[in-house]
């Protein structure tokens, strides 16, 4: 933006002092201050990867690409890199399916409204691990309080253990995921929903608009800054969350549940290859900052043509 | 908060000289103990307040941390620069300390005297290269205990081989809501659960030759029996969704003939299921005889300015009725001489059940990447549980990993 020249600006002299290096000047403290929070770990991570470390974390000497040489030879890194990307599929496109319908009710005026949003976001107030501490407990099978409902209501007629085997372990956490996501996603939809034109929807109606045309033809398209961003953001933390899956499963059995993080963990803390550890690390942050990336320019990309014609 | 935690000590020393003037400088030691019950942090202030009483020179500031994230908390520690002085550990992460060079050997400030009031089987784990680089803390060993109202109800007597237990549990799984016998699949000690079987069927986790055992034939017939039982209904369904504490629970429950346990379950089941009658016997016998020893290691940290402090405490947090406190407190079998020939080791028939078991007591292997390796095995397990892999494909490949693991 800077870098556009300001034609239709009456006062150009003031402005030609902004668009020289104060701006620049300006942004330095807080680019500095990001550099450091957000660079000296990943510096420091990939200083760490290229190293042979201890079992303690001492720095035993230059390894090369060891340390990735290993992680790229492990069936295991790719069964879980795979899992990875199903779990963060999964979890983020349900949450978005949910969360916009939900957000939409609840942006409705109805009688308790206020609590029925008290409702939808109170899972957010609860620890990550304690809610999967709570689903461990609900979903045991002998114990548990799912079986146990689901017996007394006669669905089912034998206990099931949800968590015994890595199919089923994997969907009941991933829609365990799908829940701890919603109150998030839902805050972002009901502010946007909060700024829509009713302009818009006031025409629309004159013109005969059914209330699915205007879903489809105005809701949509002016949410799309908000679905992307939720997109984005949901991704990130989904595609990093360790609790759900490390409280519930391990992982287990037999690695089937294993996602990027959870071995991660394991190697980290349990095994003690923290170089091998530190590669993962650095692959998953590439990972994500590719995936970021790629998204923003493609979403940037959609969104600059319309405007230009509207421009133009 | 961690990091934080020795400048705000220091400062707290500071602001405190400056207020007492020409006081005593306090010497400070750092002593990270394993979280066993809820009874050990309380039990450690209390030797810690005594000994300050006696020594007003020296603070020691305690560290209560959980077993599950002792290992990565010492490793933070140690990675930040920030590691304890002493610390209780597991034994088997023993060997890793000591090749890291973070373990300090304690001949030196280890008197005969002192040496002489342990018990020679558990102080052997801590010794590594000749030289003894910790000592022995806690310690128990394992046993089979059965519900006897079960047994009775069944028509059968405490089983004292595999093939009686095996037919025991036939039997007992003929009862409403009961199972033969309670099969750990998931998460700590999973391993543990399957080297009894192992064991006692004549095989071991390594060979002479150093070489992983799991692939032995004495180990594929241990696993196909607990395989076996499993699917003839004579365990609990789906193992792979109890852990150690699942299965004991459900033991506490009734709902179980027979489980592998430890005699830290002693108390819990007097308090939790007062009315059942149980007894502690050792474990069923098909080639040997065995039982699982397990200790817990005293650590000195090598980087420690305080060794000489540390060790002080140390000296005075072993006198007899420390240790007879703690042993009876957490029910652990005692490792020292004069707590064991007190009347109520002796005499208990409980803890004489456990103890019955220590003169063939098998301990796990002190050798490096020890995680790593039960890691495989439990995974190798749950194949054989699930049935997803033959017992002797799993373990034949579980070897294999194993013996990579372990460059051989």
């Amino acid at each position: 933006m800077p870098a556009l020249p300001a034609p239709n600006v009456h006062d150009g002299s003031e402005m030609t002092s902004f668009s020289g290096l104060k701006p620049l000047a300006m942004i330095l403290p807080g680019l500095f201050l990001a550099m450091f929070i957000i660079g000296y770990p990943v510096a420091d991570l990939a200083y760490t990867s290229l190293q042979e470390v201890s079992r303690f974390g001492k720095l035993q000497g230059f390894a090369g690409f060891a340390n990735f040489a290993e992680v790229f030879s492990d069936p295991l890194f790719w069964s879980s890199l795979y899992r990875t990307a199903i779990w963060t599929v999964c979890v983020v496109a349900g949450t978005l399916l949910l969360s916009l319908p939900i957000a939409i009710m609840l942006n409705e005026d109805f009688y308790g409204r206020g609590l029925a949003r008290v409702i939808i976001m109170l899972p957010w107030a609860i620890s990550l691990t304690m809610t999967a501490v709570v689903w461990r407990w609900t979903l045991n099978g002998r114990s548990g309080l799912l079986n146990a409902t689901l017996m007394d209501v006669g669905i089912i007629a034998e206990p099931i253990e949800w968590l015994a085997e890595a199919q089923l372990a994997f969907t009941v956490e991933i829609l365990v995921g799908i829940l701890v996501s919603i109150p998030f996603t839902t805050t972002i939809f009901l502010g946007g929903l909060s700024s829509m034109p009713q302009e818009s929807y006031e025409a629309s109606m004159v013109d005969g608009a059914t209330r699915w045309d205007q879903f489809i033809h105005i809701t949509l398209p002016l949410m799309k800054p908000f679905i992307n961003i939720a997109i984005v953001l949901n991704v990130i933390y989904v595609f990093n969350s360790l609790p759900i899956i490390w409280v519930m499963t391990e992982g287990g059995p037999a690695n089937g549940t294993d996602i990027l993080v959870t071995y991660l963990y394991k190697l980290a803390f349990r095994f003690g290859q923290l170089g091998k550890a530190a590669a993962i690390s650095l692959i998953m942050f590439g990972v994500l900052l590719a995936f970021t990336i790629l998204y923003v320019m493609l979403v940037s990309r959609g969104d600059r043509q319309p405007e230009e014609v509207e421009e133009g | 908060m961690i990091r934080a935690k020795k400048p705000v000590l220091a400062t707290s020393l500071l602001v405190l000289s400056a207020f007492a003037g020409p006081a005593l400088a306090k010497t400070t030691v750092d002593f990270t103990v394993a979280e066993y019950s809820s009874k050990t942090g309380p039990y450690f202030e209390e030797v810690a307040a005594a000994f300050e009483a006696e020594n007003p020179d020296i603070d020691i500031n305690i560290e209560v941390v959980p077993w599950d994230t002792l290992l990565q908390r010492l490793t933070t520690d140690i990675t930040g620069g920030t590691a304890p002085d002493i610390s209780i550990i597991g034994t088997r992460w023993l060997l890793d300390f000591a090749e890291q060079g973070i373990a300090e050997p304690v001949d030196e400030y280890l008197t005969p005297e002192f040496k002489d009031t342990f018990i020679d089987t558990f102080m052997a784990p801590s010794v590594i290269d000749g030289k003894i680089m910790g000592l022995p803390v806690a310690a128990s060993a394992r046993a089979m205990i059965i519900n006897a109202d079960l047994y009775e109800k069944a028509g059968v007597s405490p089983p004292t081989t595999w093939d009686e237990l095996y037919e025991a549990s036939k039997k007992i799984s003929e009862l409403p809501d009961t199972y033969g016998l309670g099969l750990q699949g998931k998460e700590i000690e999973t391993d543990a659960y399957f080297y009894y079987a192992l064991w006692t069927h004549g095989g071991d986790i390594l060979t002479e030759d150093g070489m992983s055992g799991l692939d032995s034939p004495e180990a594929i017939e241990a696993a196909t029996l607990y395989k076996k039982m499993l699917d003839e209904g004579l365990t609990q369904p789906s193992p792979t969704n109890y852990s150690r504490e699942d299965v004991f629970n459900l033991f506490k429950q009734g709902t179980l003939g027979t489980i592998f346990t430890f005699p830290m379950l002693i108390p819990q089941l007097q308090a939790e299921a007062p009315d059942m009658n149980y007894q502690v016997l050792p474990f069923p016998e098909k080639a040997s005889k065995a039982t699982y020893g397990v200790t817990d290691t005293l650590m000195l940290f090598s980087d420690s300015d305080v060794k000489e402090e540390a060790w002080k405490f140390i000296e005075f947090a072993y006198g007899d009725e420390w240790r007879s406190k703690f042993d009876r407190g957490e029910g652990f079998l005692p490792v020292t001489k004069n707590v064991a020939a007190e009347e109520y080791f002796t005499a208990d028939k409980d803890v004489a059940g456990f103890a019955a078991g220590l003169p063939y007591a098998k301990f796990a292997p002190t050798i490096a990447n020890w995680e790593e390796i039960a890691d495989t095995t439990v995974r190798a397990l749950q194949q054989i549980y699930l049935g997803q892999e033959t017992p002797e494909a799993a373990l034949t490949a579980a070897a294999a990993e194993i013996n990579k693991i372990r460059g051989k």
